[in-house]
């Protein structure tokens, strides 16, 4: 599969779904959309410290809304055949509701500005093969370098694909894209003794990118698993914990985000309504969101709508500056037009959210958050539970350690308990470093105080 | 389909499985006094997996022809082909195994197709109105309910041959309350394989509703447990999620294989002489468990498997390869999500089996402790450590139970935490049938059982 049959295959589609969005419209169909989103990938998995299986997919998804007087029903399907059935079953979904509501409607055509395209076409030279080369290299720096780390599992992918929405408001959109990815999974194990669970992944546009992220995100998943093999219980304390990228990403941020969604707003279920112009969080803290940059992984020209995305302003020095607003909840929220954040694929109907979130760097060196005075817990993961209206979150720490005098103690059995409102207020410092994750968000250490974090040794 | 199958097989040599998926998911959901969403999904292929030169090659398609699924063996058997070169550990060859032959049609079935999309919508747009005249303190109440429809046909080379549909519906509600800028959340759902009678025979719609209400508006006034190692009774879905995420995942013998904590533990202690615990493809004590299978996706029938017994671990959870690489019988627990996935070792029904004591006597037995109810998510790690978090955590003082407090994470290391076990009721129940069980795919699973007393760290203030 290569760009020129994706290309091909695209066209082709786009003639199918114009034809059927017009057959629809002249049976009285009058809202109809179809967002397709295919992919061909190949992958190599790895299990138990050797390659597991080759396998090679292709499906093309395809997620039919039909709103008819205000009511919508949505079908997705990989059956292209019927997909014309498929139409006409979602309109029958949507006439079988009593509960219209006029602000729901597809949007109108939109300029789309920004064209991304991160097909790289030097990826159609490689294949699986390539991938169990990258899979046997990866093998032998886990019995070169990390003999202790068993990985119980991985994958190395290779995936090309489109997206494509077409509605009967006019709306046609699509972008190609093309990616070599890998992740790693695992734990040290030393004799009786079992380390935490990490993880680790990387992706490029192409190789050179790739195998640069992803030696360095194998070494960084060896060093974390090697640091918790050897972790014991602390105890009790109250203090500051140092949250490095990855766990300021995917907990502390995403509560406070998810409460920017339009739905959540509208619904009663964030902190964050009517705050608008206010300041909600420490003044060091400023998010942006950017999914207009070339140079991201997963940047995108036009939302799940097929709405033009732009870079916008969410917090400036912890003042509030946006919502995330798909058509429906923009028009529910009094505004004309969405703010291009209608966000999902083929598989859901538009939701409202972030898709490319930048945090500006701090003025802090983070090599000095190691060495403050006190006890900090360094948070690498948290496994646990957080709740979106209430922003409480608690869970225990995988991969954790105390900061102590200098020292960098690997600790278990430690859980911590907060509030991400609260904590938007709690941060002390923010590093000058960072990373990008999944190479399209960067984002940098975050040092907080005020946390309860539970032990299971007594006081000594 | 199965004939279909078995023609595309015909002229293959070695080992070659195919799996046929048809999937239907249909969701209903209101909230705010409209129907918020009616989706329906539907999703077909054929899943081939084959084992040559001692690896396997996995390809799929979606269009269901002998031209497209013996092109997808090709494909399946050249990438066997080129990872054989690297892979050390080669698979000599599969075990036999109680083979399904025939079809296998689940209950319920009738009953979804029967009843119709206005019922449905009706049910879940009349239950949220309902809800929100509870309190004033109620800002948003939704009311979902989804069913999931699957056929899949298993023919494999050496032997399997078989047919099976089944139906798993599935009820919630989450309520959202607020008062003096204060925000809480309460849910409560159910999940089961097989009718509408089945789904709600234990709760209606309106009762599952006003639980989920009172548990947000509760939690209003409620206030962080003491942090620390805690003395707990835990209600039968927190035994699902403990025996799930604590025991279940850790002894998933490719997770055994990667080095998990209960690697070398067969005939060990690891809990109590109170502690049963098994894991079957069945729904034991009474119908409907979620994760009910009539055969596992390798196409063997799958077994109720003994994983402790009396304290002692007796077995882990097998496909068939890891089966051969500790020669035993499969226990039918390989499972995939969709046909493009590839089976992995899942549980299905994971429960404690119940003990001789009653709730009050445990409750009257605790000098200090917490009760615990209203499962959430849980996660396990090869430690053996694991978290799981509950909605509700009341106080026990003086054998009574006193006040609500917020539940939140509780974790352990799961060994420690059998061993620990005190106290097991008379009472069984399954609670975990809704939502699913992650592995890098989803699965439908169920958890349950007794009221268990235990010592848990708890999470607080």
């Amino acid at each position: 599969m290569d760009r020129g049959s994706i290309e091909k295959r695209l066209n082709d589609q786009k003639d199918l779904l114009t034809n059927l969005v017009s057959k629809a419209k002249s049976n009285g169909i009058e809202q109809v959309e179809i967002y397709s989103s295919y992919g061909y990938s190949e992958d190599v998995s790895l299990e138990k410290n050797d390659l597991n299986n080759c396998t090679a997919t292709e499906e093309n998804m395809f997620g039919i809304r039909v709103i008819h007087e205000g009511n919508q029903g949505f079908i997705i399907s990989n059956h292209i055949p019927s997909l014309y059935a498929s139409i006409e079953e979602a309109y029958q979904l949507a006439k079988s509701q009593s509960t219209p509501d006029p602000d729901l409607v597809l949007p109108e055509v939109r300029p789309i500005t920004h064209q991304i395209d991160t097909y790289d076409p030097t990826l159609d030279s490689m294949g699986i093969e390539d991938l169990v080369g990258y899979a046997k290299e990866a093998l032998g720096w886990r019995s070169d370098l990390y003999e202790k780390v068993n990985i119980d599992s991985g994958d190395f992918s290779l995936s090309k694909g489109y997206k494509l929405i077409v509605s009967s408001k006019g709306v046609i959109a699509h972008e190609l894209g093309a990616e070599l990815s890998a992740s790693v999974m695992g734990m040290g194990v030393d004799g009786d003794l079992v380390g935490s669970f990490d993880y680790d992944s990387a992706s490029g546009f192409n190789k050179d990118q790739f195998q640069t992220l992803w030696k360095k995100a194998f070494r960084e998943f060896g060093d974390k698993c090697m640091g918790a093999l050897y972790a014991k219980p602390t105890s009790s304390f109250q203090g500051k914990v140092l949250l490095p990228p990855e766990a300021v990403y995917s907990f502390f941020l995403g509560l406070f985000i998810g409460s920017l969604n339009g739905t959540s707003l509208r619904k009663g279920k964030s902190k964050m309504a009517g705050k608008l112009g206010e300041k909600v969080a420490s003044s060091l803290l400023s998010i942006w969101d950017d999914p207009t940059n070339k140079s991201f992984m997963g940047s995108t020209g036009f939302d799940r709508e097929g709405m033009p995305t732009s870079y916008k302003k969410v917090l400036t020095e912890g003042v509030l500056e946006s919502y995330f607003y798909n058509t429906y909840e923009a028009k529910k929220a009094g505004l004309k037009e969405s703010n291009g954040s209608a966000t999902g694929g083929a598989q859901s109907l538009p939701g409202c959210g972030s898709k490319q979130l930048q945090i500006a760097p701090g003025t802090s060196s983070k090599d000095e958050f190691f060495k403050l005075p006190g006890k900090t817990l360094f948070v690498n993961r948290i496994s646990g539970t957080k709740d979106g209206a209430s922003g409480d979150f608690s869970g225990v720490i995988k991969g954790g350690y105390l900061l102590e005098g200098g020292e960098k103690i690997p600790v278990r059995e430690v859980q911590i308990v907060g509030n991400a409102f609260d904590a938007l207020h709690q941060i002390e410092a923010i590093s000058k470093e960072g990373e990008l994750l999944g190479e399209s968000s960067f984002v940098p250490y975050l040092l907080l105080d005020g946390f309860t974090i539970t032990g299971v040794t007594e006081e000594s | 389909m199965r004939d279909l199958l078995k023609e595309c097989l015909s002229e293959e040599s070695g080992f070659v499985e195919l799996r046929y998926h048809h999937k239907e998911s249909r969701s209903f959901f209101a909230e705010r006094g409209r129907v918020e969403s009616t989706a329906l999904r539907k999703r077909t292929g054929v899943g081939v997996r084959v084992l040559e030169s001692g690896t396997w090659g996995f390809a799929s398609t979606s269009e269901i022809s002998k031209a497209s699924i013996q092109n997808a063996i090709h494909i399946a058997k050249k990438a066997a082909r080129l990872s054989s070169a690297l892979r050390k550990d080669k698979i000599p060859n599969l075990p036999k195994a109680n083979f399904a032959v025939g079809d296998f049609i689940g209950k319920g079935i009738e009953d979804f197709r029967g009843r119709s999309v206005d019922e449905k919508l009706k049910m879940v747009l009349d239950i949220q109105n309902e809800a929100t005249k509870q309190s004033t303190k109620l800002q948003s109440v939704g009311c979902g309910y989804s069913e999931i429809y699957e056929e899949k046909a298993i023919v494999t080379t050496d032997g399997a041959d078989s047919f099976f549909s089944l139906v798993r519906p599935e009820f919630r509600v989450s309520a959202v309350a607020k008062d003096e800028g204060k925000l809480e959340s309460g849910s409560h759902s159910i999940g089961v394989t097989g009718g509408w009678d089945c789904l709600f025979r234990n709760q209606t719609p309106s009762q599952i509703s006003e639980e989920a209400c009172k548990t947000a508006v509760d939690l209003l006034s409620s206030e962080l447990p003491l942090g620390g190692l805690s003395t707990v009774i835990l209600s039968p879905s927190i035994v699902g999620l403990l025996v799930h995420e604590a025991i279940g995942h850790t002894v998933e013998a490719d997770f055994v294989l990667s080095g998990s904590v209960a690697q070398g533990k067969i005939g060990h202690r690891v809990g109590s002489d109170l502690v049963t615990l098994c894991d079957s493809g069945y729904s034991e004590y009474y119908e409907g468990a979620g994760g009910s299978i009539p055969v596992d996706d390798e196409g063997v029938i799958p077994t109720n498997t003994v994983i402790i017994k009396n304290g002692i671990l007796t077995s882990y959870l097998h496909n068939r390869e890891t089966a051969e690489r500790f020669g035993v019988a499969p226990t039918g627990s390989a499972r995939a999500w969709e046909y493009g996935d590839v089976p992995l070792i899942r549980m299905r029904n994971t429960f404690l089996l119940p003990g001789n004591s009653s709730l009050e006597e445990m409750i009257a037995n605790t000098k200090d402790g917490y009760y615990l109810d209203g499962a959430k998510n849980g996660q396990a790690d090869a430690t053996g450590e694991f978290m799981f978090a509950v909605q509700k955590a009341y106080r026990i003082q003086n054998g009574k139970i006193t006040h609500l407090l917020k539940g939140v994470t509780v974790s352990g290391l799961a060994f420690d935490v059998l061993q620990n076990v005190d106290m097991v009721s008379k009472e069984f129940k399954w609670d975990l049938g809704s939502g699913h069980c992650g592995k890098g795919q989803p699965a439908k699973v169920d958890a349950g059982g007794p009221y268990v007393r235990t010592k848990v760290l708890l999470g607080g203030k």
